[in-house]
């Protein structure tokens, strides 16, 4: 579903990314671990077309992203560290507005039933976004996935600066759509949240994926060790 | 990609009416717009009153001078008026300066026609509140207020990542929010559009219905232009300004050059280039040309005894008593061909200064569309310089007509050394037919302005190649 071949981002002698080669398929969540800088964000911009690779491709579904922008973004869906929607739109007007962008008109009641089903609350859905809490903004991200019926997530940090009960709440509803096939790739600090949710694990660092395994292969436990192991060397 | 343009400008009006200072602008345009059209309907309204009353008793007073010398009745005179078109109480041009009305009277060009040595000077200076000022001036900055956040609050906001990342391109997103602006103020001036037809269709005399609508739909026409031009350059101020305080700053900073400082600077440097002579000496030129002649040798003394001995010879007499016709006559209408044709030369060069002025002007709407509709509407409304020239044109010839008849009457019908002895009546006054004016058609009009739709197809040509341009550069924020 989603594939880094030979992947590679220079700014100038600076390499943000070195030769990343990454499948991940449907119904698998991959989750990037790193400190800043260290090339998570620039392979999700890479695959959502922000940037050009210098060297190698990224594909969805076998489209190349350079080549098929368009088809592959209807494929997408993206939710960053901070989702910012319009704040004078209520929750159900800024879904039905992007849902309209990607084509997928549906009625007021669908995607009122998909906010719910997303875990907002039901008297935010009428209000107003700019008195939504950081979790409430990612639940209407998750509710536009799946109105949009995206076939790969890409998440860069989302679980960043929630509080515990909101960031397992969205976990709950990754797996969900883990379930329904979604192709998931999701860049993280939290371990805990990766080695909970995630299928895959990579590690990354200075631009390099220096590991990569199921989340099933390692305890909790290993997995911290293995990633200070990297970050300390 | 259609849908895509509207949902987004759906989206943009929602969220501009949810802002309380669009709302509040919005409502103080259309105040101001409804005011302005209120005040133009009541000017429009006296004047034509005026117009018509003056005008019919003019007439009969003219008609019902009773019986009397031809000069006299020549002296005697009477007022013409330009009529006040519909269009006049939408943009009230410079009909505040010209005036609407002329006093013609034997020897002199009536006042207003030296006016413009006085006084167009400063015709470009504008303080009234018309509606066309509101469309011109104040809708503009509310096209600002509502455009300078198209792209920056984007950015700011963070949303712009996230309409990227749905598949849609900033061509569409820049076309969306263009649309969405432009039908705001299409709401705002729907109602005064059609209380101004309405207006029209009401006060409007029937046989300048096909020209007046047609003036309508280039109005419309070019301010939909202009308005575009101006939400375009402010989308696009948008999408280069790295915040929305500097864009707002760059777009009013746009404003009040375009529409306060480049229009007084230019009208400014057109005065300094082709200064107008000061009324005086003006007249004392055109006075002098008359006295001495205008080569400088032909004194109306020595123009006078060619004239009469023209006529001896002519007649083959020895005495101008002899000859059949009252030389008195015939010499007041050559001092009078010779006065016009003084004043035509003086005209001219009056016109050539206010002609190079114009051109400035003109020429200027390349550095500011403002000046490229300020001047295109007052055109198409009939209150511009062009009109106001054409009609004293029109009004000299009929005061030269005027006198011509009555010199020639005496000419022929009284005997030279008689003057109150000979009277005419009714019958001569009957002869001078009712003054009636008839402005220039819209293509004449528009064939006057061709610089100024020139430069509005440029400034709309400019803004689409750097909104095509930009769009294709634009890289998403990181």
């Amino acid at each position: 579903m989603l594939e880094a071949i030979d992947l590679t981002k220079k700014y100038g002698d600076f390499t943000a990314l070195k030769s990343l080669n990454l499948t991940i398929k449907e119904g698998e969540i991959f989750c990037l671990l790193g400190a800043n800088g260290a090339g998570k964000s620039t392979t999700i911009n890479l695959f959502l077309n922000f940037i050009e690779a210098t060297k190698g491709s990224a594909t969805i579904n076998n489209l190349d992203v350079a080549k098929y922008a368009k088809e592959t973004k209807e494929l997408l869906s993206y939710i960053p560290e901070n989702l910012m929607l319009y704040k004078n739109l209520s929750g159900l007007e800024n879904l039905s507005f992007f849902c309209g962008l990607g084509g997928k008109t549906q009625h007021k009641d669908e995607l009122e039933n998909l906010l719910e089903e997303s875990g907002l609350q039901v008297d935010f859905i009428q209000k107003r976004v700019s008195s939504y809490s950081k979790g409430m903004r990612q639940k209407v991200g998750i509710a536009l996935a799946r109105a949009r019926g995206a076939k790969v997530l890409l998440l860069d940090e989302p679980t960043s600066g929630l509080d515990p009960k909101a960031s397992n709440e969205f976990s709950e509803l990754l797996l969900d759509m883990k379930e329904k096939g979604v192709a998931t790739l999701m860049t993280t600090h939290d371990l805990f949240r990766a080695k909970d949710t995630g299928t895959h694990i990579g590690i990354m660092k200075e631009g390099v994926l220096l590991e990569k395994f199921e989340t099933q292969q390692v305890s909790f436990q290993d997995l911290e060790k293995m990633y200070l192991k990297h970050m300390h060397n | 990609m259609i849908n895509s343009i509207l949902l987004i400008a759906k989206k943009e009006i929602v969220i501009a009416l949810r802002q309380n200072l669009i709302r509040i602008l919005a409502v103080v345009i259309m105040v101001l717009l409804g005011v302005a059209l209120y005040a133009g309907y009541v000017a429009y309204d006296q004047q034509k009153y005026s117009i018509n009353n003056a005008e019919e008793r003019e007439r009969e007073e003219w008609l019902g001078q009773g019986d009397k010398h031809p000069h006299i009745a020549a002296h005697y005179g009477t007022f013409v008026f330009k009529p006040k078109t519909i269009l006049s109480l939408f943009d009230f041009g410079l009909d505040t300066f010209t005036g609407t009305s002329i006093y013609l009277e034997a020897h002199y060009q009536h006042e207003s026609m030296f006016r413009p040595a006085q006084d167009h000077s400063s015709m470009i200076r504008f303080g009234e509140l018309s509606a066309a000022l509101v469309l011109q001036i104040l809708i503009p900055l509310l096209l600002i207020f509502l455009a300078f956040p198209a792209f920056t609050s984007e950015k700011e906001n963070g949303t712009l990542r996230l309409l990227i990342s749905q598949g849609v391109s900033y061509t569409t997103i820049i076309w969306g929010k263009i649309v969405a602006y432009i039908s705001m103020v299409f709401v705002i001036l729907a109602p005064f559009f059609m209380i101004t037809i309405i207006g029209y269709a009401v006060l409007e005399n029937s046989s300048t219905i096909p020209d007046t609508i047609l003036r309508i739909l280039l109005l419309l026409a070019i301010y939909i232009l202009y308005l575009f031009i101006f939400v375009s350059l402010s989308v696009w101020v948008s999408m280069k300004s790295s915040t929305s305080r500097n864009a707002l700053l760059t777009l009013l900073t746009a404003w009040i050059l375009f529409t306060i400082i480049i229009p007084k600077t230019t009208a400014n440097l057109g005065e300094s280039l082709y200064p107008l002579p000061s009324m005086k000496i003006y007249r004392e030129a055109i006075q002098k040309d008359i006295t001495d002649g205008l080569d400088g040798k032909s004194h109306m003394r020595l123009r006078g005894k060619q004239l009469k001995e023209e006529y001896l010879q002519r007649y083959d007499v020895d005495s101008i008593h002899k000859i059949p016709l009252n030389f008195e006559g015939i010499r007041m209408q050559a001092g009078e061909d010779y006065g016009n044709m003084v004043y035509d030369v003086h005209w001219k060069r009056l016109k050539e200064l206010f002609n190079k002025q114009n051109h400035i002007s003109s020429l200027s709407s390349f550095i500011t569309p403002y000046l490229a509709v300020r001047n295109l509407s007052m055109g198409l409304a009939a209150t511009d310089l062009y009109t106001s020239i054409h009609f004293q044109k029109k009004t000299e010839k009929y005061r030269r007509e005027l006198i011509r008849k009555m010199n020639m009457d005496m000419a022929h019908n009284s005997r030279y050394g008689e003057f109150y002895e000979y009277t005419a009546n009714k019958k001569l006054w009957e002869t001078v037919e009712k003054f009636t004016y008839q402005t220039m058609t819209a293509s004449e009009i528009l064939s006057l302005y061709s610089i100024e739709i020139i430069s509005l197809c440029f400034w709309a040509g400019l803004v689409l190649f750097l909104l095509n341009y930009s769009s294709r550069k634009m890289k998403p924020v990181l």
